[in-house]
């Protein structure tokens, strides 16, 4: 097995698992309860909220948490039916979670506006500023895409954000343990986050919401989350994002070295092979270990499964329900073809793998790549 | 190593089993989801669910399935040719041509592109070589053979395919299934065609066809109601047509005997025993023999001109090439243009073409 798809997900760090047994095991108090067991597993969340916080550079208080980062995203964007201003601007390589909500919203009121991105799927902030009109009340750009890792001018967009008093998000989903987070610094309204992106666990997620920004309740009856998100708290799982939080962030720049280095000795080897192949996005200023190459005359699908055969995870475009892949609409918005675009392949690194790994990732290319074409 | 084989699996019972039977046969199975329909943005497909049901069968076998987008091939192929027939009046059978097309071409090539030498698909039909032609089989279960759907297959389709439920009947299919803990082994069978699954027909023509309402005339050409758009209709169809008292002999139902294209008008008739609604001579195009052996003039063969009907028994005459006109002993109720007839020999499924109407 040999596992190159970590923007999907990331196998879960040791320690983090060991702290989430024992909570399992031993914590099952309610932390809204008033007695010892229930204080206890209360304790637990507010460590894991602290370790948060610092991770990011924001008060305790600032963090809520969530189901995923897709529920982060969703609570941004459905908050804006109570906001006097419903204008949203966004960008065309938006997830799913960010752009389908706000198709859902029109109907309910809240506009939208796409932006353009360059072929490298960056964004130009003179974009943003030149669609803002008197009733856009939010802008929401990622910090770094998911598909070809492009890294968004994030500080200045809030700069225009905070000029014309705008709220401004980020999905910051893909970026914790990559790159360094400061949100005072760059002094942003919101930010959504998910734990199994960092190697933490699945369906945890926390949403940043600066001290004075305004957001009403999504899931409603009880005051869990300051009231925005109510049922009783993932113990184990917010403790779990925590102290994988608190990780990645220690380890950020270390990890970075790691993948960029991973990247680097990819892209060497694979060129060397097949110098026909395009990467797709930037070279630099985009995220370390990430890279999305197109294969001329090589069906993704029929990659993948061969790489499948041979016990490898890469992935491409974007799934559908029934497991088919549709050309990816980032690629799209970059303006590659709809045939490169289905030969298109994203491999993302993780900090479990090594330079052996790649050797066999890039052997595996290979032999798929010559019997392809040998098959076809 | 194992001799690779790649399985359509469907979600549904027959291919979860088909590829359940040659995994312990010894064959290294690979399973392939086909989507041949892009869903429409809001609308709930049933195929998301079937490649779930697919995907918990695969790993309740330990097997590798992946998922492939034919829905172009399909587009192109299978459904503009569905429409245009429909179009036209008359009324096509798409599983037919998903069959050449897709499952026995696009897939198949896919199959071959993954380095496999053979496919295999849960159909009840058989497949035997005898002097190294290929011959088409009718299924062990005569209530659901399925061979009348895989007419159009030539040689090197059926030389590169297996059916592993050929020997078997439903009922010993979902026993099989149930054993094995199976989640499809209760599942229903998919009525109706592909694309369209249990949706409203007429609504999903609607999408794609305008239709164009007009009068419904009687043989004895009195009007009798008003349709709503010729392409809605089959000939032989009793249901639906809306016709109220008054202008009726008796109580005995209306059938759609014809369709006139040219004034829009449907033609009814009262009664399943009009003679109106049988044919004793159709004329039969496009006609594709299995084995390439055109069978003897003289020779009594036995025909259906629908999925399940009893077989017919007829003799044709060649006309030209690819045409013929078939003679049934019995005259056949409700032969539609566009249409498949299917040709039999004792068990052999010979091949067969499409009705067109007979002007006597």
């Amino acid at each position: 097995m040999l596992y190159f798809d970590h923007s999907a997900t990331t196998p879960i760090d040791q320690t983090v698992q060991s702290l989430m047994s024992d909570l399992n095991q031993n914590l099952y108090g309610n932390p809204s309860s008033v007695y010892a067991s229930g204080r206890k597993a209360k304790h637990a969340v507010e460590i894991a909220r602290k370790q948060f916080a610092d991770a990011i550079n924001c008060q305790p208080n600032e963090i809520i948490f969530t189901g995923g980062g897709s529920e982060a995203n969703n609570i941004v964007l459905w908050n804006m039916i109570h906001k006097k201003r419903k204008h949203v601007i966004t960008s065309s390589i938006e997830h799913p979670a960010i752009l389908l909500v706000l198709k859902e919203l029109e109907s309910l009121g809240v506009k939208h506006t796409i932006v353009p991105v360059d072929t490298n799927g960056y964004v130009n902030p003179d974009d943003i500023k030149e669609n803002i009109t008197s009733d856009t009340g939010l802008i929401t750009i990622m910090m770094a895409n998911n598909e070809v890792g492009t890294i968004e001018p994030i500080q200045e967009i809030a700069d225009i954000a905070n000029k014309h008093d705008i709220l401004f998000h980020s999905d910051a989903i893909q970026v914790l343990g990559k790159l360094p987070l400061d949100v005072k610094r760059i002094d942003i309204d919101m930010m959504s986050f998910s734990a199994h992106k960092f190697y933490g666990p699945k369906g945890v997620g926390a949403l940043f919401i600066k001290s004075g920004v305004i957001i009403k309740p999504m899931i409603i009856g009880g005051s869990q989350e300051k009231n925005i998100r109510a049922g009783t708290e993932n113990v184990s799982g917010i403790a779990g994002l925590g102290l994988a939080a608190e990780i990645a962030s220690n380890f950020e720049k270390e990890n970075f070295s790691h993948l960029l280095e991973l990247e680097n000795y990819f892209k060497e080897l694979i060129i060397d092979k097949h110098n026909d192949i395009t990467f797709n996005g930037f070279d630099n200023n985009k995220l370390p270990g990430l890279v999305n190459l197109t294969i001329p005359n090589i069906p993704s699908d029929l990659l993948l499964i061969n790489l499948d055969n041979d016990g490898i995870s890469i992935s491409n475009g974007s799934a559908c329900s029934s497991g088919t892949i549709s050309p990816s609409p980032v690629l799209k918005a970059m303006g590659l073809s709809d045939k490169s675009n289905l030969e298109s392949v994203r491999i993302s690194a993780g900090k479990y793998n090594t330079m052996d790994e790649v050797n066999k990732l890039v052997d595996s290319i290979h032999s798929s790549i010559v019997t392809i074409r040998k098959n076809t | 190593m194992n001799k690779k084989i790649v399985v359509g699996i469907s979600g549904g019972v027959d291919s979860s089993v088909a590829a359940l039977l040659l995994a312990e046969q010894g064959y290294d199975v690979e399973c392939i989801f086909m989507k041949n329909w892009e869903d429409e943005d809001g609308e709930v497909c049933t195929s998301a669910d079937d490649y779930n049901d697919a995907l918990q069968v695969c790993n309740i076998l330990g097997l590798p399935i992946h998922s492939v987008n034919f829905s172009k091939e399909y587009w192109d192929k299978v459904f503009t040719y569905f429409l245009s027939e429909y179009k036209a009046g008359r009324t096509p059978n798409p599983d037919v041509l998903c069959n050449r097309e897709i499952k026995f071409k696009a897939f198949l090539e896919y199959a071959m592109k993954l380095g496999s030498k053979h496919i295999a698909t849960g159909h009840y039909a058989k497949i035997d070589c005898i002097n190294s032609q290929y011959r088409l089989l009718k299924g062990k279960d005569k209530n659901k053979d399925q061979s009348y759907f895989l007419y159009l297959l030539s040689q090197e389709p059926l030389s590169k395919s297996k059916f592993p439920l050929g020997d078997l009947e439903k009922e010993d299919v979902r026993h099989i299934a149930k054993k094995a803990g199976l989640p499809t082994a209760n599942k229903k069978d998919s009525t109706g065609i592909c694309f369209v699954g249990e949706k409203n027909f007429k609504q999903f023509l609607e999408k794609y066809l305008p239709a164009n309402p007009g009068e419904i005339i009687s043989t004895d050409e009195r009007k009798v109601g008003t349709h709503s758009g010729l392409m809605y209709y089959t000939i032989g169809q009793r249901k639906g047509l809306g016709i109220g008292g008054g202008y009726s002999d008796n109580n005995d139902p209306w059938y759609v005997v014809e369709k006139d294209m040219k004034k829009n008008k449907l033609i009814v008739c009262q009664g399943k025993d009009n003679p109106s609604l049988y044919s004793s001579k159709i004329i039969v195009t496009q006609l594709h023999w299995i084995t390439n052996i055109i069978p003897n003039e003289k020779q009594e063969l036995a025909a259906k001109i629908r999925y399940r009907q009893k077989d017919q028994a007829c003799t044709i005459e060649l006309i030209k090439n690819k045409s013929a006109i078939v003679s049934f002993n019995k005259p056949i109720f409700a032969a539609a243009a566009g249409q498949s007839i299917v040709f039999y020999k004792n068990e052999e499924c010979l091949g067969g073409g499409i009705i067109e109407p007979y002007v006597n």
